[in-house]
């Protein structure tokens, strides 16, 4: 079938009516291959390199002034585009739905992350089928489609091995070929949970010699993708989508990456700024008359103390080298593409943020992320002797340590502009670096673009540039056309006229209305990273979301929103007022905060299951998919059989050190720990060994009362014999992890009580029959609604910082 | 300036050994000049690759310094990790070593004290009159957490001569 006669338009693309004939036996019927190929691409085109980095901002790269050493991305830079007016939806999920789809994250039930799957259409994480995805398409169109990486689409109560998979990446609503990486907001880049195609393939094993790290392998499969698709397939053309977990936190990253910026952030956020932004002016990506807008909620650095000017120092030194390193890593992708004489056939389009760099590590920076999540407040001086703790500012980068630094770090990052991640009414949140290199269109390599483009736009621009329609007909459904505009001429042309005019943008209740050249901030007045039930009371039944203050600045005289000009132009705040809320109705926005409706009681319905069994080898459970035993009383119980000569090693473990629980037998005696965030730590533990033959052990915790947090009394029981017991004073009120998982008998990555470290991952050398979690919370309907919508709240709180 | 007759045991642990070598010089400079009277005081650095060095004072003490002597074993001997432990989590100074008390702080001896740092870090222990309290604490203001306790005198001397004898069994 030659390329005129194909539709494709209509996906799956038909089969071609047979051109051959048949008669009874071979004899005298002709044949037609083109019933047995496969759909072929148009002729020509080009491999797709779609990259994105995680939690990052316009100032971070030095490809765009910023003080992080980007050499492969200036490299794209210089030999392709810069696009200094690229935006992104300000949080992380619905950048990534967006960017797949071409249309608006509420469009596609992204209105909040992937975790969360709300009540509301613009809410439920669920892609419609009248809106398919680009690798569906390219897939469709004969493209060998793969997705590496950081996801973060799919709920978090279906990252199971039960699945259902159709929010997987592989699953039929996203459409990849293949999938490897992790299915959450963010991993541990020493440990984290991999997940290939349908299956959660457990943590890689790490050694003190050998030192485990995810960007690396990451990459190293992503090549090692490339190089078999290429060898099995010599022609026709891929896609790849690269998105690593970097910048996110946890800021994992070896201390020699850290170390090149020693020193070099000791003048502190506030020159950084100012230098980045002088840096900016030089380069040609930000105006000469671009303004630095002011803060009062960032600290002054001159008013910190010398110690905690070093701690931050260090903190924006590691997240500096694990930027880098991510800049590293995917310059051994374009490496190897171009050893393989590929790179000028391949589109590589390079955004530097899925969201503006993350003001959630509160003020001071963390430990310990997950801190901030559950809502445990720390002060300046706890958070450093927790670190001191935990390992000291040596640590900070390495696997003791969950960290993220301090939120003017973020601010910093975001320059020229102001605020950050979930902020979606200001540039900080929606502002990214985006670099396209396709040397077959790009008129002259190094220039700059500055059209108003938005991630919806990428989907329809590869698809122009592959010489693919956009489908108007999926499976048999009518689809919704993208909500985005190809840019593919400006790659040729710096005049190419500006097609993407009017875009709102909301995140978390932020909001914002942009229409030629004027934009609408309509900021919630909230401090982005309180993210608790008392900070969000306002937005409550009575909010009048139109009675908040609101800024207004005009881009094409004001780069940086530094110039508010509501009060000049009363008018011109109404219209981008009224325009808001009218594509707000059009795209499913409505309500606004409908991703965190269980802080104001709207919440799903009571689980009803609280006996979960675990038998057999059942390791690496996502944290979604774990009973929730959280601020009330339960029971882990297992069976076991101790041969003779006793047993030890780990009947559960959950989790890690800065979070978790582990039921075990160490020197023959059964021990329970549990890490209140790494804030707090309990041990009980036998003193007689466990008895050899079938034996029962318990672990009961009888909680004070239902209520977040709460102590309670734990005893072990062997046998039905009490055999230690202790208080807990604190227990986690939320969440113990936002990406580590939970083995039977063993313990799997980084593990929960560093006393038995040196054996992980601590395999139970007897036989465990069964585990089981009774979590039946024996209270009152009151209780348990309570707790219900706390544990929702959570889940929503994590979303917002994911 | 009154005499309580309480002598003060700080334990200050930084995040930064500079800034602990920073406070630990302004420490030794007002006893220098006089204006504190220490029974002495020890610098515990922790370098990244977890070197231990230990600094200490010596007798060239001003005038209202207490001439320390051999009392090289004093503060280190007070150097017990689960005193330095229970610091960085920050439990009250006084109950810290109301519970521990002389007994566990003798037992401490012993006790290495790089299980306490973290590398990259550092402590300070000193002892001095409680009457000077306000000027260390402003020579000591670049520690994270300090834990403070009180003794009199007299038990003081008790304590420095088994601490003194037992260091020099760590000599050994």
């Amino acid at each position: 079938m030659s390329e005129s006669t194909i539709d494709r338009t209509v996906l799956p693309i038909r089969r071609p009516p047979f051109g051959g004939q048949t008669k009874k036996t071979l004899e005298g019927s002709v044949p037609d291959w083109n019933q047995a190929g496969h759909v072929q691409p148009p002729a020509g085109a080009p491999n797709v390199l779609l990259v994105l980095i995680d939690d990052a901002g316009f100032g971070n790269p030095s490809t765009f002034g910023g003080p992080i050493d980007t050499p492969n991305y200036s490299r794209m830079a210089e030999e392709g585009l810069r696009y200094n007016r690229f935006h992104v939806t300000a949080i992380c999920s619905p950048t990534r739905a967006a960017l797949l789809t071409g249309r608006n994250h509420h469009r596609v039930g992204f209105g909040m992350v992937g975790e969360f799957a709300g009540p509301f259409p613009g809410y439920n994480a669920t892609i419609p089928r009248d809106c398919a995805s680009l690798p569906r398409i390219l897939s469709d169109n004969g493209y060998v489609t793969g997705a590496f990486g950081k996801w973060h689409l799919t709920p978090s109560k279906q990252q199971g091995s039960s699945g259902p998979f159709t929010r997987w990446p592989t699953g039929s609503s996203w459409g990849f070929d293949y999938f490897w990486g992790f299915l959450g907001g963010e991993a541990g880049q020493y440990d984290p949970l991999i997940a290939e195609n349908q299956k959660l393939i457990g943590v890689p094993e790490s050694t003190e010699d050998d030192p485990y790290y995810f960007p690396d392998d990451l990459t190293d499969k992503t090549i090692d993708w490339i190089h078999r698709v290429r060898a099995e397939r010599p022609s026709g053309p891929w896609f790849a989508y690269y998105a690593t977990g970097c910048s996110h936190a946890p800021h994992h990253v070896p201390k020699e990456w850290a170390d090149k910026y020693k020193g070099r952030f000791d003048e502190g956020w506030d020159v950084l700024r100012e230098k980045t932004l002088a840096r900016q002016k030089e380069l040609g990506v930000v105006p000469a008359d671009t303004e630095l807008p002011e803060n009062d909620e960032f600290p002054k650095w001159d008013s910190l103390t010398e110690t905690e000017q070093r701690l931050y120092a260090r903190q924006m030194e590691t997240y500096a080298g694990y930027s880098e390193n991510a800049d590293w890593n995917v310059g051994r992708v374009l490496a190897a593409i171009e050893e393989m004489g590929e790179l000028d056939n391949t589109v590589v389009i390079w955004i530097w943020g899925d969201n503006g760099a993350s003001m959630e590590g509160t003020l001071t920076g963390t430990f310990n992320e997950l801190t901030t999540l559950n809502g445990i407040p720390l002060t300046p001086e706890q958070q450093m002797g927790l670190l001191f703790k935990h390992g000291g500012l040596e640590a900070w980068g390495g696997d003791l340590l969950a960290p993220h630094y301090a939120a003017a770090w973020a601010w910093a990052s975001n320059c020229p502009f102001d605020w950050g991640k979930q902020v979606a009414s200001h540039l900080g949140g929606t502002r990214n670096p985006l670099v396209v290199r396709y040397p077959a269109q790009v008129s002259d390599p190094g220039g700059l673009r500055s059209q108003f483009t938005h991630v919806i736009d990428v989907a329809p621009t590869v698809l122009e540039l592959a010489g693919i329609p956009e489908p108007t007909r999926v499976d048999g459904i009518e689809q919704e056309l993208f909500n985005g505009f190809t840019f593919a001429d400006s790659l040729a042309d710096a005049n190419a006229p500006e097609r993407h005019t009017q875009q709102y943008f909301e995140a978390v209740g932020n909001r914002g209305m942009y229409k030629d050249g004027w934009w609408l901030a309509m900021r919630l007045p909230r401090i982005p990273w309180l993210l608790d039930p008392e900070a969000l009371r306002h937005f409550g039944p009575g909010w009048d979301p139109d009675a908040d203050p609101v800024e207004l600045y005009y881009l094409p005289d004001d780069f940086s929103q530094a110039r508010d000009l509501a009060a000049k132009h009363p008018e011109k705040v109404e219209e981008l007022r009224k325009l808001f809320w009218e594509e707000a109705e059009r795209y499913h926005v409505l309500p606004i905060l409908g991703g965190l409706s269980s802080f104001y009681g709207v919440v799903p319905p009571i689980p009803k299951d609280s006996t979960f069994t675990y038998r057999g080898r059942i390791e690496n459970v996502a944290v979604g998919m774990m009973p929730r035993i959280y601020n009330h009383s339960y029971t882990i119980s297992a069976d076991l059989i101790v041969p003779e000569g006793g047993a030890e090693g780990v009947i559960v473990a959950a989790f890690d050190h800065l979070g978790g629980f582990a039921l075990y037998v160490l020197d023959g005696k059964l021990k329970h720990h549990y890490s209140m965030l790494g804030v707090l730590e309990y041990t009980q533990a036998a003193e007689t060994p466990l008895p050899t033959g079938d034996v029962y052990v318990e672990m009961v915790f009888a909680a004070d009362a239902p209520k977040p947090a709460t102590g309670g009394e734990v005893t072990l029981l062997v046998n039905g014999e009490p055999v230690a017991s202790g208080r807990m004073e604190h227990t986690v009120p939320g969440m113990f992890s936002g990406y580590a998982g939970m083995d039977i008998g063993c313990d799997n990555g980084l593990v929960v009580d560093r006393a038995y470290a040196d054996k992980a991952p601590f395999r139970f050398t007897g036989e465990i029959k069964q585990v089981t979690f009774d979590i039946a919370p024996h209270m009152s309907a009151e209780d348990m609604q309570a707790l219900h919508e706390h544990a929702q709240q959570t889940l929503a709180a994590h979303a917002a910082s994911a | 300036m009154s005499d309580t007759g309480q002598l003060d045991i700080q334990i200050a642990v930084y995040l930064v050994p500079d800034l602990a070598q920073q406070d630990f010089d302004a420490y030794v400079k007002l006893v220098g000049e006089g204006a504190i009277a220490t029974d002495g005081v020890v610098l515990v650095t922790k370098d990244a690759d977890g070197e231990v060095t230990v600094q200490e004072t010596g007798d060239h003490l001003g005038r209202k310094g207490l001439k320390v002597g051999g009392g090289v074993g004093l503060v280190v001997g007070l150097f017990a990790p689960p005193l330095l432990a229970a610091t960085a989590l920050g439990a009250a100074a006084g109950a810290v070593l109301g519970k521990l008390g002389r007994k566990r702080l003798e037992a401490g001896i012993g006790e290495k004290m790089d299980d306490a740092l973290p590398p990259g870090s550092a402590g300070i222990i000193a002892i001095y009159d409680h009457d000077d309290a306000e000027a260390v604490a402003g020579a000591l203001g670049n520690t994270i957490r300090s834990s403070i306790a009180q003794i009199d005198k007299a038990s003081a001397k008790e304590l420095k001569a088994g601490l003194e004898e037992a260091s020099a069994g760590l000599a050994g």
